[in-house]
């Protein structure tokens, strides 16, 4: 970034009662940043789906509130224009920002706020776009190698200056996208956010005084610092701890992908270590991880139970250090493919909490199902109109201290589903059920929660496309819980033909009155399933959650017989083993071996490190990441 | 038949309003609620209300009503047992929900999720299905029907819900279902989801009405007794309900669509505060009424609420037209805390309720409250004048040393932290229902009420430029006083999902009159006279594809003059107004239409006294020093009862009456007008 006075920080004390009502007026600015974004926005991705992530940096573009990292100062290092009021900047290259977005369906928005032309901060946010241009409708196709196959790559340019639209540019973007009208509305929508938490900023600089508002943002980096350190020393252990899960496939027949993560403490630092992950792979199930991202992940999971209420900003940033090699499924090399990195961006909560329960288990969760699953749908209608809808779709969440996973319910926060009238009103298509699959969520004292069916009936002829995962490996259960069902796809033909479709698929041909069954993975039980109190295991079956089958298996109830109930326990307590920490279901051999007989499909054939991407040692990453962060 | 009666029936207590429709003359009395059986507070204080005025209750032609009846059955999960009957297919539609869990990350782990109005158990599947542009897919079986609601009789559900999809586009097999059901059983509360809520999205649409179903059986019971033990008590005129909206219905619409008065409380106090500061002179206002655990804030402009589709009952979003309030959990109750871990300041959102309140209220709180900061920098004089309540200054003190201790500060510094920080929030919800609205607060004036509101108005007002900040006569009493002056208020809706580019002014004008017909239908049953019956028109609108509506307000004429394309126009501006862009390219798109139908009831003449002169030395009752952001300053203390029309009151000063205590700051005057309102405006 060139010529742009940004704004000092001033090293002035802040009283208490200050800081804290800046504090609420930048948490009010970034719930403005989404109201405004939800109502406006025109794809039901962001609007009822809430796909969008806002966030309000200091002029040194560390977020003070916002939901994710920030991405700002690696970006503005390598912009090589100036910044002026009114400029508005978009991306949607993940290989411009550090991974800061993670696929070209992200369309990130940059709006510099600049006080009596000082620039005291950014406002910004991103959203997932339906369309993004690329071979398929989505641009997330499943047999993309790289990212020149998936569609339009935005490198950060000024769609604004100062004010005025460059037309010339978004007209170019947007002849390269499928919906032009709807991508244009939030595009628009997604600068109105920012515009709004820009006003917002500018309201505190004015109120308080630029130097006061500016050294509070400072003191509530701070503020998360301290915060951070205590936690850090209370929850990470000194000794190392690793836990690994996998990703089931990579949409080209490969798989499974394996991520591991090894933490420890020194002092008040801690330290995440993702070698030992297997190397990038050929189809598009990459996450390029942005390391401030997972530092926030990292954050948001110790302070949420300490003070709900605290600002999640980047204050913390430099007790966190992240080792990620190069090569690597979390940070594949250009030009991978990244469309379909939902799968492995999901694993890495599970095998973040995974890792942390080693040293807290009461404290911790079992898996639930594990990915955003999405079901596409387009084609042309009979008045020749072009129609494409996408919907992503949840499942169960896992057994949790608290009580019962959820069944059906989003693990990513605020995402809703679309309801089914609205996709009968605007699609070709009707909803023949939309309920959760009996007995997916795995057996515990906790129960976990149901995955979706939804039976989607198709009227006119298209194609649609699928993106799950957890059709191979389990959902798994923790201190004695059980692992959840596995997800599964079935085409049901007009003529009644069956036939499976892989969790990850394109271009599969529909006609009308075709029924695709849409079932996502339950999730993990939660402590163990005998001491769940019968009476809410037969509540379970009253309401069909759970079978009278599975309750005699799996909790030792014999529906509406207390007595028999009391003998099975006891009689199971007798002969089972000592359980483990973790139930994984079948070991992965095991799960190899009977995958075509269990799932319908082939099993995928172990990967192969790709030549051109060489994976970087666990060593040498270590030594960058550690170098650079001393920095 | 001369009088009128207003009752509001809150958590604490039942305020009650008679006045002389012509003459004015107006009664209060104030009895604690009765939350059992709440229409015994009720009969306790119109007893008392006739007796002191002598007036028996042949003389009372109406009574107006605000009841939290429903509210409380919801909040307190006291409702009934609600059966549902579903298409095939979706009996998960309240179980799933829209899938949503809490921010921020990972805040489903917290997350707790309440029972839905209508039990899993409780819900049954129908064989048929419309689609969703009304046309029959698989017809219904009514045997299957019959088989289904005498299984759910039979296990004891106490109220039905009928919700299918796509009933918004048809309700033909809704109807049928109904006309099964009251075949077998001719008297069984049955609510259909396309009466209650005939619009789309079938979650939004089931719950409501399942809702509806929840508190019916308990309002039905509520209205009959009061009905009859009024009744008994010799009352011939009519009760009426006040609604969400702030209108008044019929006890009959009542107990069938007890939903729609799910905000009756506020609704009542944003029409007092209508109501009173449309007197005073002003039409654009922003509501202000701060109680013991939370504060409710609205917009008002034009002498008109703004009037919102949906609002939140605990965890659920009901779709039921209300005054567009915005509620945040902060009052004088909220506990301030001091997180080890962080070191700020926090109030809220934990609650002392009212048993056992805050400290200085001696009932064994130990938890520093707002309330407790008023006490200790002197806001709130620990001797009410005609309060029957006497606070503990020593107690407010001693539980604000911790807070102080944790900051670094003196208690008095600790105890205005704490004010501050709590008028900042109030600041924050006015802003949600102005600013992020494309309103500007400093167009409007403030209307204080509730408890705690005029203490905290002055300071508020200041921050969002709101003035003046215009405190009624017994702040505590405006709800009551709101449910004396509202209006006959009914919805009659379509949706009609079209283009506007897609759509004649014909047809949009001839399903609007048919609407129009329907609203005049039911004030004539309601035994309107015509000539005080008015009736509007909305439309719902979005761009193509948004998912939210904007009410676009029409007539007939515009319509007939200029055409759909002015719709388009309207819309556009709106827009702009509200979210700062529009789209004049993209093609609008009309979701619903509706008519509104207002029955008007004629104002009770409300007492006006003469202006006298500016000097308000007379009702000077005390002076005491008191804190204000970091100085002592010599304060005087007002009996507000002295009062009089025209004093004047220079700032900072304190008035204190028997239900409410109110601060001006200095740097602002005060003045009394004709109707005792006072009138605080910066000097």
């Amino acid at each position: 970034m060139k010529d742009v006075k940004i704004a000092e920080i001033p090293d002035i004390d802040v009283d208490p009662v200050t800081l804290d009502i800046i504090e609420g007026g930048l948490k009010n600015a970034r719930f403005e940043m989404d109201a405004v974004l939800f109502r406006t926005a025109m794809s039901p991705v962001i609007r009822e789906q809430h796909d969008e992530f806002p966030m309000l940096t200091d002029p040194r573009g560390r977020m003070v509130v916002g939901q994710f990292g920030s991405y700002i100062s690696e970006m503005m290092d390598s912009f090589d224009q100036t910044v002026k009021p009114g400029d508005v900047i978009l991306t949607s290259d993940p290989y411009h920002c550090g991974g800061a977005i993670s696929h070209i369906n992200d369309w990130l928005v940059l709006v510099p706020i600049f006080y009596e032309n000082e620039l005291v901060g950014w406002s910004s946010m991103f959203g997932h776009q339906m369309d993004a241009g690329g071979p398929l409708p989505g641009s997330l196709p499943t047999g993309a190698k790289t990212i020149f196959g998936e569609g339009i790559r935005i490198p950060p340019i000024k769609i604004f200056n100062q004010g005025e639209a460059e037309e010339n540019i978004i007209k170019l973007i947007l002849n390269n996208v499928r919906m032009p009208e709807m991508n244009r509305a939030d595009l628009l929508a997604i600068v109105a956010g920012c515009r709004a938490g820009e006003k917002r900023v500018l309201e505190l600089c004015k109120r308080f005084g630029k130097d006061l508002y500016l050294a509070g943002c400072q003191a509530l980096l701070d503020r998360t610092y301290k915060a951070m350190s205590s936690l850090i020393q209370q929850n990470i252990p000194e000794q190392p701890v690793s836990f690994e899960d996998w990703i089931d496939d990579d949409g080209l027949g490969h798989g499974p992908y394996k991520m591991k993560l090894t933490m420890w403490r020194k002092g008040d630092h801690a330290y995440f270590d993702w070698s030992g992950t297997d190397p990038q792979a050929v189809g598009p199930v990459n996450f390029y991880l942005n390391e401030g991202m997972f530092k926030m992940f990292i954050g948001v999971y110790l302070i949420m139970i300490f003070d709900p209420q605290i600002l999640f900003n980047d204050g913390f940033y430099p007790l966190l250090h992240v080792i990620i090699p190069d090569g690597s499924l979390l940070h594949p090399r250009f030009p991978s493919a990244l469309g379909c990195r939902t799968h492995a961006l999901t694993r890495l909560f599970d095998v973040l909490g995974g890792a942390l329960a080693r040293g807290a288990p009461e404290f911790s969760t079992a898996a639930g199902y594990g990915t955003s699953p999405y079901m596409l749908y387009s084609g042309w209608d009979r008045k020749g109109d072009f129609f494409y809808v996408m919907e992503i779709s949840y499942g169960g969440i896992p057994g949790r201290p608290i009580g019962d996973g959820m069944d059906g319910h989003s693990w990513w926060p605020l995402f809703e589903n679309i309801p089914t009238e609205y996709l009968e009103a605007y699609y070709p298509l009707r909803v023949d059920g939309y309920t959760t699959v009996t007995d997916s969520g795995g057996a515990g004292f906790h129960r976990g929660g149901n995955g979706i069916e939804k039976r989607y009936v198709y009227l006119e002829p298209g194609e649609i496309s699928i993106h799950d995962d957890r059709w191979l490996t389990y959902p798994w259960g923790i201190l004695g819980g059980k692992p959840g069902m596995r997800s599964e796809k079935i085409l049901v033909r007009q003529d009644g033909t069956q036939e499976r479709l892989p969790s990850k698929c394109d271009e599969v041909r529909v006609e009308p009155g075709d029924m695709l069954i849409y079932r996502t993975a339950g999730g993990g039980g939660w402590k163990d399933p005998l001491d769940r109190p019968v009476e809410t295991v037969e509540a379970d079956v009253a309401k069909g959650l759970v079978s009278p089958e599975k309750a005699q298996q799996d909790y030792g109830v014999v529906v509406g017989d207390q007595k028999a109930s009391q003998q099975l326990r006891d009689k199971i307590r007798a002969e089972r083993d000592e359980g483990e920490l973790f139930d994984f279901g079948p070991s992965l051999d095991e799960i190899l071996a009977r995958c075509q007989e269990t799932t319908g499909l082939p099993a995928p054939v172990a990967p192969v490190p790709l030549p051109w991407a060489p994976m970087e040692s666990a060593e040498e990453a270590r030594k960058r990441v550690l170098t650079q962060d001393d920095r | 038949m001369a009088y009128r009666l207003g009752v509001d029936v809150g958590g604490t207590f039942t305020d009650l309003l008679l006045v002389h429709e012509e003459t004015g003359d107006l009664s209060r009395v104030k009895t604690p609620s009765t939350p059992a059986d709440p229409s015994q507070g009720v009969l306790t204080s119109v007893k008392r209300v006739l007796k002191q005025r002598q007036v028996s209750l042949k003389d009372v032609s109406h009574f107006m009503h605000g009841t939290t009846v429903a509210t409380n059955a919801v909040l307190e999960s006291k409702g009934a047992r609600v059966g549902l009957l579903t298409t095939a297919g979706f009996k998960q539609v309240l179980h799933l929900a829209r899938s949503q869990t809490p921010g921020p990350l990972a805040g489903w782990i917290i997350m707790v999720k309440p029972d839905p109005p209508a039990a899993l158990e409780d819900t049954r599947e129908v064989q048929e299905r419309m689609s969703a542009q009304g046309d029959v897919v698989r017809a219904l079986d009514g045997d299957q029907v019959r088989e289904i609601v005498q299984d759910l009789v039979d296990s004891g559900v106490e109220s039905l819900t009928v919700s299918l999809i796509n009933s918004f586009a048809s309700s033909a097999h809704e109807r049928e279902i109904k006309k099964i059901i009251q075949e077998l059983h001719p008297d069984f509360p049955v609510t259909l989801s396309s009466d209650v809520l005939p619009e789309i999205r079938e979650y939004e649409r089931t719950l409501t009405a399942c809702m509806n179903s929840y508190v019916r059986p308990k309002v039905e019971g509520y209205l009959s007794n009061l009905e009859g033990s009024l009744g008994d008590l010799g009352l011939e005129g009519e009760i009426n309900i006040l609604r969400s909206d702030a209108g008044l219905m019929t006890t009959g619409l009542a107990k069938e669509n007890p939903i729609y008065a799910i905000l009756s409380g506020p609704a009542g106090g944003v029409a007092g505060a209508l109501h009173v500061a449309g007197r005073a002179g002003y039409s654009d206002l922003l509501t202000f009424d701060m109680g013991g655990t939370s504060t409710d804030v609205a917009l008002c402009q034009n002498g008109q609420p703004t009037i919102a589709r949906e609002t939140k009952l605990g965890y659920f979003r009901v779709k039921v037209p209300s005054v567009n309030v915005h509620s945040v959990g902060a009052g004088g109750g909220s506990i301030a805390h001091v997180p080890e871990i962080t070191g700020a300041l926090r109030v809220g959102p934990q609650s002392a309720g009212a048993d056992p309140g805050p400290a200085c209220y001696g009932k064994g709180g130990t938890d520093p409250t707002v309330t407790d900061a008023n006490v200790v920098v002197g806001h709130l004089p620990p001797q009410l004048l005609g309060g029957e309540m006497k606070l503990d200054p020593e107690a407010a003190t001693k539980v604000m040393q911790p807070i102080g201790d944790a900051l670094g500060l003196d208690v008095h510094q600790a105890a205005q932290g704490i004010l501050d920080i709590v008028n900042e929030n109030m600041a924050g919800a006015l802003r949600v229902v102005s600013v992020q609205r494309g309103y500007d607060p400093r167009d409007f004036a403030l209307v204080a009420f509730g408890g705690a509101g005029p203490m905290h108005a002055n300071a508020v007002a200041r921050l969002i430029g709101s003035f003046p900040v215009i405190v009624p006569p017994s702040p505590g009493l405006l709800c009551a006083s709101g449910d004396l002056v509202a209006d006959f208020r009914d919805e009659f809706a379509r949706t009609l999902i079209r283009r506007v580019d897609s759509v004649s002014s014909e047809e949009l004008l001839k399903i609007l009159e048919e609407l129009g017909e329907e609203a005049k239908d039911w004030m004539k049953r309601e035994g309107i006279a015509k000539d005080r019956q008015v009736y509007s028109f909305n439309v719902d609108m979005r761009y193509y594809r948004q998912g939210y509506e904007i009410p676009v307000d029409i007539t007939a004429e515009e319509l007939t003059a200029s055409g759909t394309d002015f719709l388009a126009e309207k819309f556009n501006q709106i827009h702009e107004q509200f979210y700062g862009f529009q789209m004049a390219e993209t093609p609008c798109e009309i979701v619903n239409l509706r008519a509104v139908g207002v029955g008007k009831v004629p104002v009770p003449q409300l007492p006006e006294s003469a202006v006298e002169g500016p000097d308000s030395s007379p009702a000077v009752v005390d002076e005491q020093r008191v804190y204000f952001q970091g100085d002592w300053i010599e304060t005087k203390v007002y009996d507000r009862a002295q009062l009089r029309p025209g004093n004047q009151i220079q700032g900072p000063a304190i008035v204190t009456e028997f239900d409410s205590t109110t601060v001006i700051l200095s740097g602002h005057a005060a003045e009394i007008d004709r109707y005792l309102n006072i009138l605080i405006n910066p000097e």
